[in-house]
């Protein structure tokens, strides 16, 4: 267990080592909610959305949440494509504690780069509560590690070429975000692209996120559909990753 | 081969470099053709006026702004492995050298803003066709600007991956403080005198507004607007090249940057 944390604290000091990244990523957000949030907000008719400042303010964590995870997933697949992975499992650690470390340090980079805007959005749309903010935090971080287990998931693309994989990555990103509730509920989205919506794991976890924060559920998914949504994909997805390292990863030539 | 010759040849690769890349163009075409058709249309039932025609001719100017900064990129790459070496073997000059950078920016701009505008031609039908051949080259000139400006963020990023902080940073303050999602008259309600300044001498809001009122307005251009946008892109252009002329220099004087 120790190596497993020492393993997950290295890779959890690059991040704070970059402190000036860390502090810039949480002023752009408040950028972005005080600027675009508000400004949108008094667009959108209150009558089909009320306080669509909150509702953004969410769908601007899970973005975050977002990109975290799939950085995560990302620079464990470069590191692996670059030949840094051989390096990791000589490391005296089980195949198993090496995920695991990998996942601590997801869920710690999720909890550094999404905590502080979390308690910043709720005190200032004037929700905030613990019990809240916990629970919020859980879903969000389920998130990420679905996330980074799908950016891990296509890593055997990276083996053929890189750049195909970051093209596919990017574009995935991109059409994940847009069709998905993040930025608007799931009724407003045109009748051709709602099914799309549906398939898209971030759907799952803004609706989560905003219902343990108390946002009107009419405008909602099924908040149980929407945790075994996003429970499965972690799960699925990181169980996929761990045979992924075991049968593909391991013993590819690294570029 | 004449050093203008030379600086040409530099550009035009440099250029060719920015369509090359897979991954940025997956993630470019992605993304502003789904914010066009997709964020615009789901907000055009969000919103009381149309929203879509509103946000269309923005978001030509955001892939504009996009494909721009890719110079400051292309420019931290030569400087991070050492390609930049290379360059300075070249037979042209250090200011021929940025110069090219800079022009291949504004190019790799203005081309791939071109090919948004026609798609935007498609979804909203344009009224005056002969503005936006009209505005193309003062287009250019707020492509080299920001290609300028990322220059300037490259330049000066020493440490790790921190460009793409700086980069990250650039353009959401640029396109959050801007009307590219919203009207300039929103802003004034709402927030404060000094954001409304910078929101409207921002030159993507100059571009946008330009787009919105003369080709899919019908309205003539406005002359103002054209020399506001020329007076604000200039500046960054020359920042800029002359940071990354002191770079340069600096490199060929010590050997390091």
């Amino acid at each position: 267990m120790n190596r497993v944390l020492t393993l997950a604290s290295f890779n959890v000091s690059q991040i704070v080592a970059e402190r000036a990244g860390l502090f810039l990523s949480w002023a752009l957000f408040a950028l972005q909610f005080g600027i675009f949030g508000s400004l949108m907000s008094h667009l959108v008719q209150s009558s089909k959305v009320q306080d669509y400042f909150f509702f953004y303010g969410v769908g601007l964590m899970v973005i975050t949440v977002f990109d975290t995870g799939s950085f995560v997933g990302r620079r464990f697949v470069e590191r692996a494509h670059e030949g840094e992975l051989p390096y990791y499992l000589s490391l005296p650690i089980s195949r198993r504690g090496f995920l695991e470390s990998q996942a601590v340090y997801g869920i710690v980079a999720t909890l550094l780069r999404a905590g502080p805007p979390l308690i910043g959005v709720l005190a200032f749309t004037g929700r905030l509560n613990l019990l809240g903010a916990f629970f919020a935090l859980i879903s969000l971080t389920t998130l990420g590690l679905g996330i980074s287990g799908i950016m891990i998931s296509f890593s055997f693309i990276a083996f053929k070429s890189i750049d195909i994989y970051n093209a596919i990555i990017a574009g995935l990103s991109a059409l994940l975000v847009r069709f998905s509730t993040v930025f608007y509920p799931l009724m407003f989205i045109p009748s051709f692209y709602s099914p799309v919506a549906i398939f898209s794991p971030l759907t799952y976890g803004s609706d989560l996120t905003r219902w343990v924060l108390g946002f009107d559920p009419q405008l909602l998914l099924n908040p149980v559909l929407a945790a075994v949504v996003v429970t499965a994909i972690a799960v699925g997805t990181l169980s996929l990753s761990a045979g992924i390292v075991d049968k593909i990863i391991e013993g590819v030539k690294a570029a | 081969m004449s050093e203008f010759s030379r600086l040409v040849h530099i550009a035009r690769t440099d250029f060719s470099y920015f369509f090359r890349t897979k991954w940025l163009m997956a993630i470019l075409i992605s993304l502003n053709i789904s914010d066009m058709l997709v964020t615009g249309l789901v907000y055009k039932g969000l919103i009381a006026f149309d929203y879509f025609r509103f946000l269309v001719p923005g978001i030509v100017v955001m892939g504009l702004f996009s494909a721009a900064t890719d110079t400051g990129r292309r420019i931290w790459l030569a400087l991070r492995e050492g390609v930049v070496q290379y360059y300075m073997t070249l037979p042209v000059r250090t200011s021929g050298l940025v110069a090219a950078y800079i022009i291949s920016g504004g190019l790799g701009g203005i081309v791939y803003s071109g090919v948004l505008l026609i798609i935007a031609f498609v979804v909203v039908p344009p009224q005056g066709i002969m503005n936006a051949i009209l505005l193309l080259p003062f287009l250019f000139i707020l492509a080299t600007g920001i290609a300028g400006l990322a220059a300037f963020f490259a330049s000066i990023s020493r440490v790790g991956e921190i460009y793409w902080t700086y980069a990250q940073a650039l353009q959401v303050s640029m396109v959050t403080i801007s009307t590219i999602f919203y009207p300039a008259s929103t802003i004034a309600q709402y927030l404060p005198g000094p954001i409304v300044t910078m929101a409207e001498n921002n030159p993507l809001s100059l571009a946008a507004g330009a787009l919105r009122d003369s080709t899919f307005g019908g309205t003539a251009l406005s002359t103002s607007v054209v020399f506001n946008l020329l007076i604000v892109s200039l500046p960054l252009a020359g920042i800029g090249a002359l940071s990354y002329w002191i770079i340069l220099r600096t490199i060929r004087i010590r050997g390091k940057p």
